[in-house]
């Protein structure tokens, strides 16, 4: 039996930057244990940190809120446009946006302190605009965030033509969210999980997590693959598998669920893209080492990680149309991750009402590259007893419990 | 169970074929998904010329693989062919992804055989990325073409029978085979005598073969081995020294030989991309890399997926059609057109032939295992991953890190990231981490959808 202070269950984004704050900035004795399940979304992620684009429907949540949007038409039987923005509640702006401004300092410091690059990337995002209705669409964003007015560039057509020249001259414009930014994902959680590693968080690899150890309302410790860990505090950073977790240390169910996103990755190429790319059909980044990944799609199939050709041949078909330089390349690879999705779509962290020694840092839902960085630091700040730098109200897993 | 589809068997080798002459004596239709433009395996390849003579085998393979074909011509009729077709990946959960001659299709499957064969194992040694330095498949593939001649002064290096008949088909052909280097010690040899009799005409066969390579003067060094090739734009000049049990070089010794071309040949790799992307459960083994978990039907760990052939482990031709007629009859067992009894009879026979065929080949297996001198062979800056240029010194670098695994590794160092999904390097990679002495979950390079690129020009019009 091994005794620690932490146990973080998870070594995705999340359960890794939790390790490498509190490894930082506290003492504890800290263990991250992990299993690589298919699915894993961090691996999967596209690695986008597109505070305003997520915040207001774009990039990984396009496709999500054109079916949203499709759905409450048939439902409403009238014809209401396809594309509307779909903007999340201000708490959530706040918690990206202040995540998003913490990584050209982390960048800096995980490279100096522990010689990670986790590759970032200033690239803004950029909203391509094909017709008059994409026009409304992005008018109707700009005009739903006034106070982020600075953060937003309106290009036409030639100034587009001019920093992206590859896009199809078919756009008539584009809309610039400056703020937003990349990462390489799997490098971030590497880099996360290293400096953690060097700062001496024990490492526990390919182990699941077969049970959690309770005495009444008290999580003592976890049963795992690799023997038992007995903790003062369980972190449950275990991604669309979290539910399955709570429920063993409360009892309680919790909403979260996987939804599947498939991803479609092209060859090598040099670099045509000077920035992210968003339009109504997909997302289109291209990455540090050439590649340009396309992504994604929103099903919820439960575990399913699957590709299938139709929605394949849509993301591609929604690049080449972006992108027409596509067409001389290939498909290197397409794969499918899970989400770790919840109703409202914000993440559940924090403390359980009635539950001791146990802390919730799931349901990331699409942003858990972007926010595993104030995610760390709220974390760290309720272990250590601090007053959290964000309110958490609104993100208490009290809000899907009855009573 | 209803007979809706026929069986689909991807690879038409001999395993592959085998299964489908079999399954054509119950009736049972099937249809062959082969990537060649004609089916028969690597082991019949040859674009232009009647491939059904087969001067490079022994008489008793010859004959084997002409008993095959007689079965396969008279199933013709039950069996489907799809020729110059790749399988891309699963698509979904009960259909696979096809590139026919440039166009996409999905096939729909109830039974499926994975008789994908084997890919030949790359050692990373300092020039190996050289023009001239080939894999000993790719040499034989040159032979059996008919129309090209893999060198005009060659030298051969690896371990095992590959040597000296390649060494005899190449004499052949007309190459000067300057010297064969066979890693391991005549001793080691000499203590499979027992498991070699188990073949006893193969034996003699390769002892003909010794025969022949000393009657023409080409000279066989056991115990020795390959350090480095050179040469400014192709090779030129190869360096053998003699190696101890370890296969560690004795530098102190070493040779340079003027050559123009090098076989390499330290063994194949399964070939269990398809199968480990539709969830097969593989283990590692040390002769054959990944390979599938299957029961004495051939059955693996996924309801009616079957693997036969080289690409559930090593055993070479013969073994590979009794494993595809093992994998035959369990189907016709589970379509009912033969009783559990007559099944377990008629593959009792079958089990027996390739039980005798399998301490043969271990004998062989045991002499040649890889031994860690193989490891020093690549040089700091030696690349080991073509496709994303890492190299030994990278992978040192993570693993002094503490790296413990493949995944971890490639997400390090980017090996196995690139368009060959880590055939190339994963073998190396993988004997570095045991080195190491990370020996339990080490994990595999997991291959990914789809198994070879797709144009997205494919896509664009396809709805």
């Amino acid at each position: 039996m091994k005794k620690f202070d932490i146990v973080i269950a998870g070594g995705g984004v999340i359960g890794a930057a939790c390790a490498y704050f509190l490894s930082r900035d506290t003492d504890l004795k800290i263990a991250l244990i992990d299993i690589k399940k298919p699915g894993n979304a961090s691996r999967a992620s596209a690695g986008g940190l597109w505070a305003i684009g997520e915040s207001v429907g774009l990039g990984c949540g396009v496709i999500f809120f054109k079916t949203l949007s499709k759905l409450q038409s048939e439902a409403n039987g009238k014809e209401i446009p396809v594309m509307r923005p779909h903007q999340l509640p201000d708490c959530f702006f706040e918690f990206a946006l202040t995540s998003n401004d913490m990584y050209p300092a982390l960048h800096q410091e995980m490279l100096e302190r522990h010689g990670v690059d986790f590759k970032f990337e200033r690239t803004g995002l950029k909203f391509i605009m094909y017709n008059e209705d994409d026009r409304i669409y992005a008018d109707q964003i700009t005009s739903g965030i006034p106070h982020l007015a600075d953060q937003i560039r309106w290009l036409d057509a030639e100034q587009l033509k001019k920093e992206e020249p590859y896009i199809t001259p078919d756009a008539i414009g584009a809309i610039d969210f400056i703020c937003d930014h990349q990462v390489n994902p799997y490098r971030l959680v590497d880099a996360y999980t290293e400096s953690a590693r060097q700062n001496g968080v024990e490492l526990v690899l390919n182990t699941e997590v077969t049970s959690v150890i309770r005495e009444g309302s008290r999580v003592m410790g976890v049963e795992t693959t690799s023997g038992t860990f007995q903790c003062n505090t369980l972190i449950n950073a275990a991604g669309a598998w979290a539910d399955e977790l709570f429920h063993q240390a409360t009892g309680y169910n919790m909403p979260v669920y996987p939804v599947k996103g498939q991803i479609v990755l092209s060859e090598r190429m040099p670099k045509i893209l000077n920035g992210c790319i968003s339009t109504s059909d997909c997302y289109i980044a291209q990455k540090d080492n050439g590649e340009i990944l396309i992504g994604s799609t929103t099903e919820e199939k439960g575990f399913d990680t699957t590709n299938t050709l139709d929605k394949i041949t849509e993301l591609s078909q929604g690049a080449m149309k972006c992108l027409p330089i596509l067409k001389e390349s290939n498909i290197k690879r397409c794969w499918a991750g899970l989400r770790p999705g919840t109703p409202d779509e914000l993440p559940i962290l924090g403390e359980v009402p009635g539950v001791e020694g146990y802390l919730n840092a799931c349901g990331h839902f699409r942003t858990g590259i972007l926010t595993s960085a104030i995610t760390g630091q709220l974390i760290t700040e309720l272990v250590t007893g601090q007053p959290t730098s964000l309110d958490l109200t609104p993100f208490s897993v009290a809000r899907f419990l009855e009573g | 169970m209803s007979d809706l589809y026929p069986v689909i068997i991807v690879g038409g080798g001999p395993a592959g074929t085998a299964a489908a002459a079999q399954l054509g004596k119950f009736g049972i239709e099937s249809e062959i998904i082969e990537e060649a433009s004609k089916i028969g395996g690597v082991i019949y390849r040859g674009p232009l010329r009647n491939t059904a003579t087969l001067p490079h085998l022994d008489d008793n393979l010859k004959r084997s693989m002409a008993a095959l074909q007689t079965r396969y011509e008279n199933q013709r009729a039950n069996i489907k062919l799809k020729l110059n077709t790749r399988v891309l990946g699963p698509e979904g959960k009960s259909k696979l992804l096809l590139n026919n001659d440039e166009v996409l299709n999905t096939i729909d499957y109830q039974e499926l055989i994975l008789a994908t064969g084997c890919h030949e194992r790359s050692v990373p040694f300092a020039g190996w990325q050289l023009p001239g330095v080939m894999l000993m498949g790719g040499v034989q593939l040159q032979i059996k073409s008919g129309l090209v001649k893999p060198g005009n002064r060659m030298a051969l290096v690896g371990t095992g029978p590959l040597l000296p008949l390649v060494a005899c088909q190449l004499h052949k052909s007309g190459v000067e085979v300057v010297g064969v280097y066979e890693a391991s010690q005549f001793s080691k040899l000499a203590r499979e005598a027992v498991a070699l009799l188990n073949k006893p005409k193969l034996t003699l066969s390769g002892l003909s073969m010794m025969g022949y390579l000393k009657k023409h003067n080409i000279p066989f060094h056991y115990g020795w081995g390959v350090v480095k090739a050179k040469g400014e734009q192709k090779l030129s000049q190869l360096v053998v020294a003699p190696y101890n049990e370890q296969w560690q070089a004795d530098t102190q010794k070493s040779k340079t030989i003027d050559v123009d071309s090098v076989g390499v040949g330290y063994g194949f790799v399964a070939r269990s991309q398809l199968a480990m992307l539709l969830g097969v459960e593989h283990s590692y083994s040390n002769v054959s890399g990944n390979v599938p978990e299957l029961d004495k039907w051939q059955h693996s760990s996924v309801n009616n997926v079957y693997v036969a052939g080289d690409s559930s482990g090593l055993l070479g031709a013969d073994a590979a059609i009794c494993e595809g007629q093992i994998a035959a009859l369990r189907i016709a067992q589970n379509r009912g057109k033969l009783t559990a009894q007559q099944a377990t009879q008629q593959a009792s026979k079958i089990i027996k032939k390739l039980d005798r065929i399998k301490r043969f080949r271990y004998g062989f297996d045991r002499f040649s295992t890889r031994q860690v001198g193989l490891m020093d062979l690549a040089e700091v800056d030696t690349i080991v991953c073509r496709c994303e240029q890492t190299t030994r010194g990278q992978i040192d670098i993570a693993i002094a890190q503490g790296v413990k695994d493949i995944t971890s590794l490639k997400m390090r160092t980017r090996i196995g990231m690139g368009d060959c999904q880590g055939k190339t390097c994963s073998s190396y990679a993988i004997d570095r981490l045991h080195q190491a002495g990370c020996t339990e979950n080490v994990g595999v390079i997991k291959p990914r959808f789809p198994l070879d690129p797709i144009p997205f020009a494919m896509l664009e019009e396809h709805v």
